[in-house]
């Protein structure tokens, strides 16, 4: 009897407190002025310190909430539009049709009258290649009323870098990263006969290898002929297409590769880069913060992937790292605006860059930051992105395309082969598209 | 003399054979468990450098700065509040469902009951913006009772079926005793149902409260406000864009696990009883 009334009052107990429990929370929301929601677990504590700063300034508390990892973030901003709860300010993940979709539902405001304001003051002071990733041309395939749409907070390129510790013992010079393609393949047989490690990446994650790819297919064909074959007017089998893949049968043959670079996912390649059991690595800006946390006292240097061709120049993928948007219906329009031009003032992306070791989106904020970030963010001018192309391959395409990379670095196959498959892959494609 | 020398020797070969085999698979399990405590006492540095399972100095300053730099104090109430009225809520609504499914009879039950297991196949992260929907208009979005409901609709299909299978196997003898002494259906239910079934509610006990414990998307998408947040949440404050704090991560996925396995401890006995007796036959 004693027992059964013990378990009533337990049950009672806790139902009581989950009711009360859930009328606590809706006091603390009306408090907040703007509401940010974003993913970006390293960069919380810097946002947190902004948003003091933005406070002291102009009397609006700003409320970033942290929704992490990346999936689920998403997953609550869809599940947030749909219920008409977005915040403020908020990021979307995915890809520009993710994004197109959440403007043409009406979720997110236009921003391009802001950026135009003083002469547009607001949108010179952005690289307008992080912009462009934000920003819809007129008559763009998704429909959407062109203009810009979001607010690039960071940037990212993707990169060579090297060791320059291990470029000391290879005999080379620490301040002298190979200018063109002889010159990293002569190094590569330094590295084989040193018996070193040479070029790490995550290859394994094939995205990076399609990057290392469309750089040198920029390089030797130049961007209309890439977009062409992508359109489909130009095949896969054409003489500048072997020539790019031949760089990797190149490349494996002077030993410039690492052993197991075909399945390496980028996590390993870190790893191992920053251990400095690696000359070379091709990674993104991202890398700066990471080896900093697993090797603090790594001396390297950041470079363009050595020019194969003089023809055209070389290219790197890169534009906005994490961008952000206003929402449509969020009573804090202005004050959300204004959020977001202050934090994309010079002051504060060098402080966002100092933090967080991220490039800043801000042009003028270069001279202030670390050299090594300042020199991943000067190949911005190299910068270009599938997202601001205007057309994408298709994926089975991309797949076969670098699944075929990885045969050649195996040796499995030749590079004409490999041409010759993806083209059969990519008409196949196109006649189930007509 | 020849066979019994010949049956020693089978016998201990395929003792060595099972016991080998179970030696393998138990380090198996014990390795990650062994591996997250070693990580959690290493430096950022030396997880990537010290390969070892036994690190060269141990640093455990680590579990305070999870500790405090996640915010775990809170987390961890919240987590054990939630965990606490999910199961109570399972437990008491699964039970007497399932034992209506096993011994009432009425109209549309097994309909009801396929409808019941159907929803077992249904992912959670599948429902999720309807759900979300839901308690929205419901003004249930972003509180805890909004959450534990959710919870315990997640944890019902599996119980049901756990405790009807038992129940179904029960003597109606026992029933009909109860019934002669002046019990309700409810009382028949509270008193003889429930005691016997303490094997089986044990394993939906321990099944529901690791789910609970574990579950952090569907806490992410409902709640905005993060005092409300589990503690699973807490964890992900170490687990950057591209930088992972491995060993805050570790110390706190280490502080994490333990209120699960000593749960897991504690009912061991009912566990081990309710599986051996039948409660997941089916």
């Amino acid at each position: 009897m004693f027992k059964s009334k013990v378990f009533h009052s337990a049950i009672l107990v806790v139902f009581i407190s989950i009711i009360l429990s859930g009328c606590a929370s809706k006091e603390e929301l009306c408090k907040t002025n703007i509401t940010v929601w974003h993913w970006m677990t390293d960069r919380e504590p810097a946002f947190k310190e902004l948003a003091k700063r933005y406070e002291a300034k102009s009397g609006i508390k700003v409320n970033f909430d942290l929704y992490a990892p990346s999936d689920a973030y998403s997953q609550k901003v869809r599940a947030a539009a749909q219920g008409a709860n977005l915040p403020d300010i908020f990021g979307i993940l995915g890809e520009k049709r993710d994004f197109a979709s959440f403007i043409k539902a009406g979720f997110i405001l236009k921003l391009t009258p802001y950026m135009n304001e003083d002469n547009a003051k607001w949108k010179n002071s952005l690289f307008a290649k992080a912009l462009a990733v934000n920003e819809f041309d007129e008559g763009n395939s998704y429909g959407v009323d062109s203009g810009i749409y979001g607010v690039p907070i960071d940037i990212m390129t993707i990169q060579m870098v090297y060791n320059k510790s291990l470029f000391r013992q290879l005999g080379l010079n620490p301040n002298k990263p190979p200018k063109d393609f002889t010159e990293l393949l002569e190094i590569g047989k330094k590295i084989s006969a040193a018996k070193l490690q040479g070029l790490v990446s995550g290859w394994g994650e094939v995205w990076m290898i399609d990057c290392f790819a469309n750089n040198y297919a920029f390089n030797i064909m130049g961007k209309d002929k890439v977009i062409a074959t992508i359109k489909g007017e130009v095949s896969y089998t054409d003489p500048d297409w072997i020539k790019v893949l031949s760089l990797f049968k190149d490349m494996q043959q002077s030993g410039l590769f690492a052993s197991g670079l075909v399945t390496m996912v980028n996590k390993t390649a870190e790893q191992l880069f920053a251990n400095e059991k690696a000359v070379f690595a091709f990674n993104g800006s991202w890398c700066v913060n990471v080896y900093k946390e697993m090797n603090p006292k790594l001396e390297y240097g950041a470079f363009l992937p050595p020019q194969a061709s003089d023809k055209y120049p070389m290219a790197i993928w890169g534009g906005a790292g994490s961008s952000f948007v206003v929402s449509a219906r969020s009573k804090n329009k202005e004050e959300a605006v204004k959020f977001l031009r202050w934090l994309t003032e010079r002051d504060q992306q060098v402080y966002l860059a100092e933090a967080t070791n991220n490039l800043p989106a801000n042009k003028d904020s270069l001279s202030k930051i670390p050299d090594i970030l300042a020199g991943f963010a000067r190949a911005m001018d190299s910068a270009t992105h599938p997202r601001v192309w205007g057309v994408s391959e298709f994926s089975p395409v991309i797949e076969a395309f670098d699944k075929g990379i990885q045969s050649i670095i195996i040796g499995e196959k030749t590079p004409e082969q490999v041409a010759a498959e993806v083209q059969r892959i990519k008409e196949r494609e196109l006649a189930k598209k007509r | 003399m020849q066979s019994t020398i010949y049956y020693k020797a089978k016998k201990t070969t395929v003792n060595l054979i099972i016991h080998l085999f179970l030696l393998t698979v138990g380090i198996t399990c014990v390795f990650p468990l062994l591996w997250m405590i070693s990580s959690s006492l290493k430096t950022q540095e030396t997880i990537f450098k010290d390969m070892s399972i036994i690190p060269k100095s141990f640093h455990f300053e680590n579990y305070y700065h999870a500790w405090i730099e996640g915010g775990f104090g809170r987390y961890f109430l919240n987590s054990i509040f939630y965990t606490v009225a999910v199961v109570i809520g399972i437990v008491i609504i699964s039970s007497m469902a399932a034992y209506a499914f096993s011994r009432l009879r009425f109209a549309g039950r097994n309909v009801l009951f396929v409808i019941f297991m159907a929803a077992m196949m249904i992912p959670i992260q599948g429902s999720f913006v309807a759900l979300y929907v839901l308690l929205n208009k419901l003004h249930l979005r972003n509180t805890s009772l909004g959450y534990i409901l959710c919870m315990i609709n997640v944890g019902l299909s599996t119980s049901i079926f756990l405790l009807k299978t038992f129940f179904d196997k029960m003597p109606k003898e026992l029933e009909d005793a109860a019934r002669i002494d002046g019990c309700s259906k409810i009382g028949i239910w509270w008193h003889v149902a429930l005691p016997l079934a303490k094997p089986v509610l044990a394993v939906v006990v321990v099944l529901n409260a690791l789910n609970v414990w574990n579950e952090f998307i569907l806490a992410l998408l409902i709640f905005d406000s993060r005092p409300l947040m589990p503690l699973q949440v807490a964890l992900m404050t170490f687990q950057g864009e591209f930088v992972t704090r491995y060993p805050l991560l570790m110390a706190g996925l280490t502080i994490a696990a333990l209120p699960i396995i000593i749960l897991y401890l504690l009912m061991q006995k009912y566990i081990i009883k309710g599986v051996t007796q039948g409660a997941v036959v089916g």
